[in-house]
């Protein structure tokens, strides 16, 4: 690797050695339960908690908050070496950390982090977020879910779909539009926790991939919650929705670089070792421009990522920047898997050689948190929003 | 019990197949290889940290482990990486990596002992990049201190160490007094392979090394680092030159033998090992 390469994707000497601590991390702790649990379908909650013991849960927290105070990048190179591993399981680290903490925290007052915080960062209490709905998804101003106050609590009616570890979480950060009072219309944020009278959460929803991580519905039923756990104020919740989305969309984007890494390394491997017609495959054209394109998006993907982690944070907001990131990232990473299957000929397609499992995990970043088509409209109306006349 | 464990950077030791060596022969190309710290020595360092502390309660030091390491100022994170894990001190010995041996790090150490003074160095019972396996075995013969190498297991004892080094059908097991040398192997980092004083013999670590937890890495620019000079710690020290590098010869391809026979006639007669 280049000396530029390096310093890109490790800004600082405590990026280096957190990296170094990771990848050391996912070859004693991740990879090897990899498979086990994309086959159970179960999220591997020791793990999560092992990831907290090490101060991963809250590397975007600041240290007077117990966390480490570090910036976007990164929280995006331990998505990065996660997935080399585990998609399926950074994803569920991804919602837990990022999703609910990294939010939770910026949008929470103090009362609330002093009450709600140390748990999660401890990963004794497993987080998520709930925006999307059965029937709203791109379109999530349309949202049904309501709240209205009553005397001390706020009543949350509705439900939420596709929330990743809905069925192990804890706590979770619900989207809710009022349903009364001065701001009718505006979205307000809301935690709500496990135990909360009128809340479940039904069995999970079964999934092509990221199996690793559970994902289910959040049901609320003239749900009760304490008027403490309002977050921010009525009316407030679109900014910090949109504020994470940022930070969302990049740590997506670097489980697809993840995803890219091992199965170039994969299939680069495989094929200067396979042999057909008396000689290694890689010396046939055909596998020669499955790797070579591979390569050549996969480095694309990693600089943009990058690029991108250093110029965007709580305080720097850079939405068309990571609209792109993913908008590059996740195709490449299907890409890259679908390639390696093909190197890998038939032995791609069987659980051994793990391409499957990537390939069918790397789809998801096209969808969750912004379908492509999302990131089209998104990207295009800001580019148009600051374009200056056609001479 | 203060323990000095001497750490060395190597290039990427998982990807050894991509070191490189020029047509002429003058240097080892690491060139694009990241550096990582030698295992054995991460390894001596877990050895070291466990020997100064409660497995039980780790976060509380109960001794010192200064960690040293040789080279430019970029092998500071080298360091900072040890302290991240647990290291209590820091002290790099500036210099070019041309300018060291095995003979020159372990005069350097010997003289380091001398202020440090050490109950113990620990090291890794060798570098993977030169494998030569003589810095530990030097610096107690310059030291005149008992030494025990290979260690696979530790137990502190009153005013010293009972070290087991494995060897064909059994434990080897050395006494050592308070100051000594110890040289680490792989199996030092087993979950019982290590107990000081305070650990509960019934105690079991975690297998293997254990991990800088993020708020530590943030930590360990606050740590002490101390920076000194090759030259005053091993002035004149002769430096071995190398005259010229070769790769081992590629292996040739097997053949296949019709029969047993065969076999072992050839390797009768061709191989010549019967
Ligand atoms: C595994 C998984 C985990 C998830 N985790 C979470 C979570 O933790 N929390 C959470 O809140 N959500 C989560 N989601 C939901 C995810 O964010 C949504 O699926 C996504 O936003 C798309 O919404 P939708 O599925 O309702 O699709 P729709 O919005 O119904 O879209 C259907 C199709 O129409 C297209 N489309 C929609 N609007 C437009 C438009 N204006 N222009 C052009 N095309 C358009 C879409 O691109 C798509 O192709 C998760 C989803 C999955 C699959």
């Amino acid at each position: 690797m280049s000396d530029a390469l390096f310093a890109l994707q490790n800004p600082t000497e405590e990026h280096h050695l957190l990296r170094q601590m990771v990848r050391g991390f996912v070859t004693e702790a991740v990879e090897p339960q990899a498979d086990e649990h994309d086959k159970t379908g179960e999220l591997n909650r020791g793990l999560l908690k092992r990831c907290a013991e090490l101060g991963l849960c809250g590397v975007t927290v600041p240290s007077e908050w117990g966390g480490a105070g570090l910036d976007v990048c990164a929280s995006v190179l331990v998505h990065h070496e996660l997935a080399k591993s585990d998609p399926g399981f950074t994803l569920a680290y991804l919602t837990h950390a990022v999703l609910f903490t990294n939010n939770f925290f910026h949008a929470a007052n103090d009362e609330q982090r002093r009450r709600l915080l140390a748990p999660v960062l401890a990963g004794e209490r497993i987080g998520a977020m709930g925006m999307t709905e059965p029937g709203v998804g791109t379109d999530v101003l349309g949202m049904k879910t309501t709240a209205r106050r009553l005397g001390d609590e706020y009543v949350l009616d509705g439900q939420k779909a596709l929330i990743t570890n809905a069925p192990d979480a804890d706590i979770f950060l619900v989207y809710a539009r009022m349903a009364d009072g001065s701001r009718a219309d505006r979205i307000t944020t809301f935690v709500v926790e496990r135990g909360a009278p009128g809340l479940s959460t039904p069995p999970k929803t079964r999934k092509m991939g990221m199996r690793a991580s559970t994902l289910g519905e959040i049901v609320m039923e003239g749900c009760r919650i304490p008027r403490a756990n309002l977050v921010g104020e009525e009316g407030t919740g679109l900014v910090h929705m949109m504020r994470n989305l940022e930070i969302e969309r990049l740590t997506l984007a670097a489980i697809s670089l993840g995803i890219a890494d091992r199965c170039m390394d994969i299939m680069v491997r495989y094929a200067s070792e396979r042999q057909a017609f008396g000689k290694p495959i890689s010396e046939f054209g055909q596998i020669q421009r499955y790797i070579a394109e591979s390569y050549a998006k996969t480095e694309a993907a990693r600089a943009l990522i990058y690029t991108v982690a250093r110029d965007c944070g709580p305080e720097r907001r850079n939405r068309i920047g990571t609209d792109a990131a993913k908008l590059f990232a996740a195709p490449v990473a299907k890409e890259v898997a679908d390639n390696a299957m093909q190197v890998l000929g038939g032995w791609g397609y069987c659980e051994e050689f793990k391409v499957e499992r990537f390939l069918r995990d790397a789809k998801l970043i096209e969808l969750g948190g912004g379908t492509l088509e999302a990131h089209q409209k998104n990207l295009t109306k800001d580019l148009v929003r600051s374009a200056g006349p056609a001479t | 019990m203060k323990i000095l464990v001497p750490l060395k950077r190597v290039a990427d030791p998982d990807n050894a197949n991509k070191v490189k060596i020029p047509a002429d022969g003058s240097r080892i190309e690491t060139t694009g290889l990241e550096w990582k710290p030698n295992p054995f020595d991460e390894y001596a360092l877990e050895a070291a940290l466990r020997l100064t502390e409660d497995g039980k309660a780790p976060k509380v030091r109960a001794g010192e482990v200064v960690v040293v390491t040789f080279g430019p100022a970029e092998t500071d994170t080298t360091l900072r990486a040890a302290l991240a894990t647990g290291a209590d001190r820091a002290i790099r010995v500036e210099c070019k990596d041309e300018e060291l041996d095995g003979l020159v790090v372990a005069r350097a150490l010997a003289k380091l002992v001398e202020t440090e003074k050490p109950d113990l160095v620990l090291l890794g019972k060798q570098a993977v990049d030169g494998d030569t396996n003589q810095v530990g075995q030097i610096l107690a013969e310059l030291l005149d201190w008992p030494m025990a190498t290979f260690a696979a297991t530790i137990r502190e004892e009153a005013g010293g160490l009972l070290v087991g080094r494995e060897v064909d059908g059994g434990v080897y097991s050395v006494r050592v007094k308070f100051p000594a040398v110890v040289t680490g192997d792989l199996r030092i980092v087993n979950a019982q392979s290590v107990y000081s004083l305070k650990t509960d013999k019934a105690f079991k670590y975690a297998d293997g090394v254990r991990f800088a937890a993020l708020p530590a890495i943030m930590q360990a620019r606050k740590k002490p680092l101390l920076v000194k000079k090759l030259a005053e710690l091993a002035a004149g020290a002769p430096v071995a030159r190398y005259l010229k590098y070769e790769a081992p010869p590629q292996r040739k391809a097997g053949i296949k033998v019709k029969d047993v026979d065969e076999l072992v006639s050839r390797l009768k007669n061709e191989a010549k090992v019967l």
